[in-house]
């Protein structure tokens, strides 16, 4: 494990890895498991149905509350996988070069025969490595409880709303990366990188209800991420794109300003 | 004889703030050179350019024959380096950084282990958890196990304890001995003095000079107490050769002597001598005596 950068990387961030996919896997088993009681609840419907339509859309979707892929996508993809994957997105981020710089361990590193550009892109392959396993981690926990509560789950739409969730967090993780490779500080790359994710949530919860909002969506991540609520209608590919597309764009500006700048002592 | 390190107007500035100015050294392959002077001088932001973890703003460096900014990643296979503070990752023995390090230099460990045991390191402990020459002995074994050909030293030694910096001096010079180039920073004389052949004197950015060792030790003033049993007069002494700067309280004679005392200790003859005190000359004196030279020596104190 202590063969080259990418693989000393991931073994440093092996207990955090770990403990975010029990946290997943819990996450996700506890919420699949809740899922029977609230369809079964009675009234449950029709007392959503009767909050005014701003509360409504807060929420989420409700007309589709008692499926599975309806629940989830409230109770898990709105909110809570985002926030615990873009936290260890960013905190993975920003350790990888601006935390190195700031702790004083990356000029010793450096001092051996490897590129900026090769330290910067194997970083960048353990914390892409490690948000997976989280990500995946979470999808066994949904699908075991799944099986565990005996409801029916689409795995492909599954499959397709933690695809977009992972290139949400990697975007996030790429922008903290790329700005603190950019700048060397922390404190930048993770303020950065977690108002990108703080005001594109709320941007995109508040914006089909405050009507001048409308027109910044396209500004959000969580626009591009799930706003066609990805478990319950599939996949936007051009919305992936983005996010991909975002995360290119913070790896080549922070690999180009990397390659460029002076290390800090 | 080929170079080991070429500096050409070598110029670093951070923002307005000046590192280095036009230096311009020129090392010699198999040579201990080592880089003299105060701190904030520029000897760490010299090493820096070396190691290409900051770029030159005007001028070049050329190491082993490579361009510093273009070939970094060739020169740093060939380059051991050794700060003076060496911080890395405190979670980690020392068995696994040099394991991580050597393995990114495509290296074994043999030499690590035989440089541990000679050090008497333990490996297997955190770094985290070393003490301070502890943790520099791991910084020396990783810069040595690779059997560099240029090593590159940060002040080395600083806040080690003597015995340890005589070892560390000791294998230096067996490193020398075998061929390799040797570039080390020091803002103390005698550790300088112990192993280099050349001396580069840096202040404010600037290279002062460049000297042989015992040209360099020729010029610097020593500092001569002497207590007599009688009275004395400064007459006695202030014609003496290689003495200035005489001052005489009480019994007691305080001067400056460059080179040779001989001529000193013979007038003292002629009176009744109780003490002798001797200060070895330090960095400050070694400036002294090189801007009494171009008759600059107030400038120089006042730095």
């Amino acid at each position: 494990m202590l063969r080259n950068v990418f693989l000393k990387t991931l073994r440093d961030s092996r207990r955090s890895i770990t403990y975010y996919s029990i946290g997943m896997i819990a996450t996700g088993l506890y919420v699949a498991m809740l899922y029977p009681t609230i369809r079964d609840a009675s009234g449950l419907t029709e007392f959503m149905e009767q909050m005014p339509e701003v509360m409504r859309n807060l929420i989420g979707d409700i007309e589709t509350l008692n499926t599975p892929e309806g629940f989830l996508n409230v109770e898990i993809f709105s909110f809570m996988a985002p926030l615990i994957a873009g936290i260890f997105a960013i905190i993975a981020g920003t350790g990888a070069i601006a935390g190195e710089e700031e702790k004083g361990t990356l000029d010793q590193l450096m001092a051996n025969p490897a590129s900026r550009r090769q330290v910067m892109i194997q970083k960048i392959g353990a914390m892409l490595t490690g948000l997976l396993v989280i990500n995946l981690a979470l999808g066994i926990g949904l699908v075991v409880g799944a099986v565990l509560s005996d409801f029916d789950l689409s795995i492909s739409r599954l499959a397709q709303a933690t695809i977009s969730l992972y290139a949400l967090t990697a975007a996030l993780g790429l922008i903290a990366l790329g700005v603190g490779a950019s700048t060397g500080r922390k404190g930048v790359a993770a303020g950065v990188a977690a108002a990108v994710g703080v005001i594109g949530f709320l941007l995109e919860t508040f914006l089909s209800v405050v009507e001048f909002l409308e027109p910044t969506k396209f500004v959000s991540v969580f626009f591009y991420y799930n706003s066609n609520d990805v478990i319950i209608h599939g996949l936007n590919y051009v919305h992936l794109l983005a996010l991909v597309m975002v995360g290119v764009v913070a790896t080549v500006v922070g690999l180009w300003k990397f390659e460029r700048r002076d290390l800090q002592n | 004889m080929t170079s080991a390190i070429k500096t050409e107007s070598l110029t670093k500035y951070y923002g307005e703030h000046l590192g280095i100015q036009n230096l311009n050294l020129d090392i010699n392959e198999g040579e201990v050179f080592g880089l003299l002077g105060p701190n904030g001088a520029g000897k760490t932001t010299t090493i820096r350019v070396f190691l290409d973890f900051i770029r030159p703003t005007s001028g070049t460096a050329t190491v082993l024959g490579l361009d510093s900014v273009s070939d970094s990643v060739a020169i740093r296979d060939r380059v051991g380096y050794l700060p003076g503070d060496f911080i890395t990752y405190e979670r980690m023995t020392g068995a696994q950084l040099l394991e991580y390090f050597a393995s990114m230099r495509g290296n074994g460990l043999g030499r690590a282990k035989e440089l541990a045991e000679r050090f008497s390191l333990d490996l297997d402990r955190k770094i985290g958890e070393l003490s301070r020459g502890n943790r520099q002995k791991v910084g020396l074994v990783q810069a040595f196990m690779s059997y560099p050909e240029l090593l590159i030293l940060d002040e080395p030694t600083t806040g080690l304890d003597p015995l340890l910096q005589q070892e560390f001096h000791s294998l230096t010079q067996e490193e020398a001995s075998e061929g390799r180039t040797v570039f080390i920073s020091s803002h103390v004389l005698s550790e300088v003095e112990a192993i280099c052949d050349r001396v580069g004197i840096i202040r404010d950015g600037e290279l002062v000079t460049v000297e042989q060792i015992d040209d360099l030790k020729q010029r610097a003033l020593a500092m001569v107490k002497i207590e007599f049993e009688d009275e004395i007069r400064p007459d006695d002494f202030e014609a003496v050769d290689g003495v200035s700067d005489v001052s005489v309280t009480d019994h007691t004679l305080t001067c400056y002597v460059t080179g040779s005392v001989d001529s000193l200790i013979k007038a003292a003859s002629e009176h009744t001598v109780n003490r002798i005190e001797s200060a070895q000359p330090g960095l400050e004196e070694v400036f002294l005596a090189y801007y009494s030279d171009e008759g600059n020596v107030q400038e120089a104190s006042d730095a």
